[in-house]
């Protein structure tokens, strides 16, 4: 439902394959045996290894090492491991002059795709701003951008048919190299549209998504992978695992309006996690991911613990099927919930509201972890706001 | 890209639904009917594997019509559609989208249901409506609410209970838009909780690439003459708010703009979270909350930095609007109303007696001949003319018997010399009828029917069934030739001298005319002559499109014109063996040869 970034790994082989330029890399992972994957290497030329999480600035943030000897290679995967990322990428080293680096940027605008593109790049090039020109991509302006990199003629429309196939959204190479009329693109991100993960053919797949964050936590990736069978939405992140204030959210709007009355409060910092549920999940559905986030209430060191089930007045959702689920969820960790003084707070409204927080109130009253129940007569922020 | 609300307003809504979501469509149906409406705004349905889909039409249930495709559809109904609502798979939604724009020449706007609808396929979407005159809102989009007169999407409510609420069918003066089909109607009920009205609300959906934009919306708001305030409920992402910034500043937009974005919490995070939506993700600085909040306050724009506050801004929009009308309080438990089991359109049973087609059925009974009722019956409403009574009487007569050898009646008279009852002779010669015995009648309707609404000429038509070796139903006879005609046709085709074009029967007579060239007893049949002559008197006597004819030889409508009277014929036989009473036949060996296959 967003767009996402895929690894540079990926961006490179789907890319340089289309332009048929021959790409060599090789993904580490921290689980992998290093030594394994090294030995195929030869000890002739040097490599850059480097972050393929998506992060921007590497180079500013020492997230890349380059011009590195194969013998160095362990030694800087370790030093690159140990600031906590997962997934290295190993390239062989070109070697070149600054004024040869080059920028280009496409992004996806309701307008058409809009490029971005400077001789002056590399990590400088914010600096060159006024260097920097732009075209909306089309049959007219592709020569020009060849024109003015000296590349063969219809390399930017390849680029633009690669970036049209793929759903790509967005694309930045900086820096890139122009050698023989071909590019050589020596950074490269790629941002795709997620919902097109079935229409790209041999291109991208769900697995070449990279996240910033370092690791996601069990209950993220149950969320995760619930999320992805389901034609509902499910969202969970974690903001801080020993939070006091726990959240299931419904809706995507009156998600964000609740979370920002958390914050009117002043207690970001007690704020365990954002979940947000809409699309009309089905009972299992709103069971197992209320699972997970009780799972993250029960380890939390933080105290007087309370928890949001909150929405606007849905529109087709079904308030007493989720709720069901929901309930489910909270019967079986009921007794430990109840020992931790948990407080739950609830505010929903929509189709079958009337059962839905009837049979919500009763299963909190049972479990003795009610707060309140309100429905769509109150203001949607009260139930932040007044206990 | 800006809505004619007034132009919506002044029309009859007339909605086709792409797709099946049947909470919806009845959250729709409910609408109308609790607006009091004449007969539901959806006309059709776009779905597969079916006719109809009953809905209920307040209590009561009532048949909505399934079409396979808009080339099914009858044409008076395309012409009639001016509003789309499209509920299909993000998978499908372009090319479901396309047709319907371009095969509805009365058609307004749509509204787009479908989640993650890849951006680019968005924006495939604006290229459809390109140059026309024509709105669309979403993708994912709950839909747009007129009070009183649409409910085009989830928008308002699926449930009957929440229907129930004044705001959705008294017009009001406030506009409320909102990216979130939740907050939308959130807001709607703020709005409905101070007792104020909305003029006409819509959700655009939260994808990065809306069809019909915030400042579309707003526009759409400045322009219609019943809105005087515009709530409004943004998100951080995106940097549509600059653009409603712009025409503020330029006069463009005049009426007062109640703002609140949503998203400020994001700026507590180092890396902040994806919120539920696929656009509310703040870029770089100017996609925040707060920035965008900023920038609609320096305008002028009302704004409200936090929900509290933003509802005290509501509740302060000056309310113009009466309640001139109220739900019907006979209609509040329409959550409680139950689907029956089947459905009929034939007949019912009534405390006085059984009401055929609308009518007691004495009163048909003593008014009218059997040929009447019968083909009143098999058409599903009363005929309208007397050549369709005729005919049918006719034929009833005509095929009641073919004599004791043909297939059917022999098995009739071998059942009923084993021994066997009335029933189960009769169900041995029925179960003998079917494409090469009297069960051709509605194989050669659909062929004359193809044949006329392709226009294509008779050897081409001939032709493509030699090609693939297909025997042409309707043609062909085991005894008559074309020097020997069979005297029942010829009987048939005399009558038809009724009718003023008489296409079909032209038509068939032209193939006829072919394939008897080829072979002599390759002649029309009882089969196709019928059928042609049916398929004339109901085009021209009976107002049938060739798309209404299409769906009676879908269901197969034709061949009941053999089964009926034939069965008087089988029934005839059984009983004539059973007075005769030979006893169990056996055949002669010497009538099965025993043969090697090579």
């Amino acid at each position: 439902m967003a767009r996402v970034k895929i690894s540079e790994f990926r961006a490179k082989s789907i890319l340089f394959s289309e332009l048929d330029v021959k790409y060599y890399g090789l993904c580490v992972n921290r689980s992998d045996d290093i030594d394994k994957i090294i030995s195929s290497l030869s000890s002739d030329q040097t490599y850059v290894i480097k972050i393929d999480q998506g992060i921007k600035k590497r180079q500013k943030e020492g997230l890349l090492f380059k011009d590195i000897k194969k013998i160095q290679l362990k030694d800087n995967a370790r030093k690159l491991f140990s600031k906590g990322y997962d997934n290295l990428l190993i390239e062989e080293f070109i070697p070149h002059k600054e004024v040869e680096e080059y920028f280009l940027s496409l992004e996806r605008l309701r307008t058409g795709v809009f490029s971005y593109y400077s001789k002056k790049g590399g990590v400088d090039v914010e600096q060159n701003k006024n260097e920097v020109r732009n075209d909306l991509l089309n049959e007219k302006t592709f020569s020009r951008i060849d024109d003015y990199f000296e590349m063969k003629s219809g390399i930017t429309k390849k680029i633009f048919s690669v970036f049209e196939d793929q759903y790509f959204s967005f694309l930045e190479t900086n820096p890139f190299l122009v050698r023989g009329g071909i590019p050589f693109f020596l950074d490269l991100a790629v941002e795709v549209d997620d919902t097109a993960e079935n229409l790209t053919g041999i291109g991208w797949k769900r697995s070449d998504f990279v996240q910033a964050k370092l690791n996601l936590t069990p209950e993220e990736s149950k969320v995760q992978s619930l999320a992805d069978k389901s034609s509902a939405s499910l969202k969970l992140k974690v903001l801080n695992p020993n939070g006091s204030i726990f959240t299931i959210f419904s809706g995507g709007g009156a998600s964000i309006v609740l979370a920002d009355e958390i914050g009117n409060t002043g207690k970001v910092d007690e704020l365990a996690d954002y979940a947000e549920y809409s699309g009309n999940p089905n009972e299992d559905e709103t069971y197992l991911f209320t699972k997970e986030i009780l799972s993250l209430m029960k380890k939390s060191t933080g105290k007087n613990k309370v928890l949001y089930i909150a929405g606007g007045v849905a529109n087709f959702t079904d308030i007493r099927s989720t709720f069901k689920g929901v309930i489910r969820a909270l019967e079986e960790y009921g007794d430990g919930l109840k020992k931790q003084g948990v407080k739950v707070y609830v505010r929903r409204g929509g189709p079958y509201q009337e059962e839905g927080l009837k049979i919500m109130r009763e299963c909190l009253a049972k479990l003795g972890i009610l707060g309140r129940v309100a429905g769509p007569e109150e203001i949607l922020t009260n139930i932040i706001i007044k206990k | 890209m800006s809505i004619n609300i007034n132009k919506i307003r002044s029309s009859i809504p007339q909605i086709i639904m792409i797709g099946d979501y049947p909470p919806i469509i009845q959250s729709i149906m409910d609408y109308d009917f609790l607006c009091q409406k004449e007969s539901p705004s959806i006309q059709a349905i776009i779905g597969a594997n079916k006719r109809g889909q009953r809905y209920f039409w307040g209590k009561k249930e009532i048949l909505i019509p399934f079409y396979n495709n808009l080339d099914e559809t009858p044409n008076h109904l395309n012409d009639r559609i001016n509003l789309f609502l499209n509920v299909t798979s993000a998978r499908r939604v372009n090319f479901t989208s396309e047709i319907t724009v371009n095969a509805l020449k009365n058609i307004m706007g749509g509204v787009i249901f479908a989640e993650n609808i890849p951006e680019k396929n968005t924006l495939g979407l604006l290229e459809i409506i390109k140059n026309k005159d024509i709105f669309l809102i979403g993708p994912s989009s709950v839909g747009l609410l007129i009070p009183g007169k649409l409910k085009l999407g989830a928008i308002g409510g699926v449930e009957p209970r929440q229907l129930y609420n004044p705001v959705l069918y008294n017009p009001g003066n406030i506009a409320v838009f909102s990216a979130s089909g939740g907050m939308t109607n959130e807001l709607i009920n703020i709005v409905s909780g101070f007792g104020k009205r909305i003029s006409f609300c819509l959700s655009f959906g939260a994808d990065r690439f809306p069809l019909t934009t915030p400042v579309d919306a707003i526009l759409t708001a400045e322009n219609d003459p019943k809105t005087t305030h515009i709530v409004y409920f943004g998100e951080l992402g995106g940097t549509d708010e600059y653009e409603i910034v712009k025409l503020v500043r330029s006069g463009k937009i005049k009426k007062p703009i109640i703002a609140y974005i949503g998203g400020s919490i994001s700026d507590h995070f180092p890396t902040p979270p994806q919120f539920g939506h696929a656009k509310a993700l703040a870029k770089d600085k100017l996609e925040t909350a707060k920035e965008k909040l900023e920038a609609l306050k320096r305008s002028g724009v009302k704004t409200a930095s936090s929900f509290t506050e933003y509802v005290k801004l509501i509740k302060s929009i000056p309310d113009v609007s009466k309640d001139i009308f109220a739900v019907d309080v006979n209609y509040l438990d329409l959550h409680i109303r139950k689907k029956a089991l089947f459905a009929s359109s034939i007949s019912k049973e009534t405390p006085s007696g059984v009401e055929i087609l609308g009518e007691d059925q004495l009163t048909l009974s003593k008014n009218n001949s059997f040929s009447y009722i019968v083909s009143s019956m098999l058409l599903g409403r009363k005929i309208r003319s007397k050549e369709l009574e005729e005919f049918t009487d006719l034929t009833l007569k005509l095929l009641v018997d073919n004599g004791p050898s043909v297939s059917g009646a022999l098995n009739t008279i071998i059942t009923a010399r084993a021994g066997k009852d009335l029933v189960s002779s009769l169900a041995a010669g029925l179960l003998t009828i079917g494409k090469r015995f009297g069960g051709s009648v509605n194989g050669a309707a659909d062929n004359w029917l193809n044949g006329v609404s392709s226009n294509i000429n008779a050897h081409d038509f001939v032709e493509e069934f030699a090609k693939n070796a297909k025997i042409i139903e309707g043609i062909g006879h085991k005894k008559y030739r074309i020097d020997n005609p069979d005297p029942r046709v010829i009987e048939l085709v005399k009558w038809s001298t009724k009718l003023k074009s008489g296409k079909f029967l032209k038509f068939a007579r032209s193939i006829e005319a072919i394939t008897s060239e080829k072979k002599a007893n390759l002649i029309l049949n009882v089969d196709g002559a019928m059928a042609a002559i049916f398929l004339d008197i109901l085009s021209e006597k009976e107002g049938f499109s060739l798309k209404e004819l299409k769906e009676l030889t879908k269901v197969e409508f034709f061949n009941a014109f053999f089964v009926i009277p034939r069965s008087v014929g089988f029934i005839a036989h059984y009983l004539d063996q059973e007075r005769l009473d030979e006893g169990l036949f056996r055949l002669p060996t010497e009538e099965i040869s025993y043969v090697k296959r090579p």
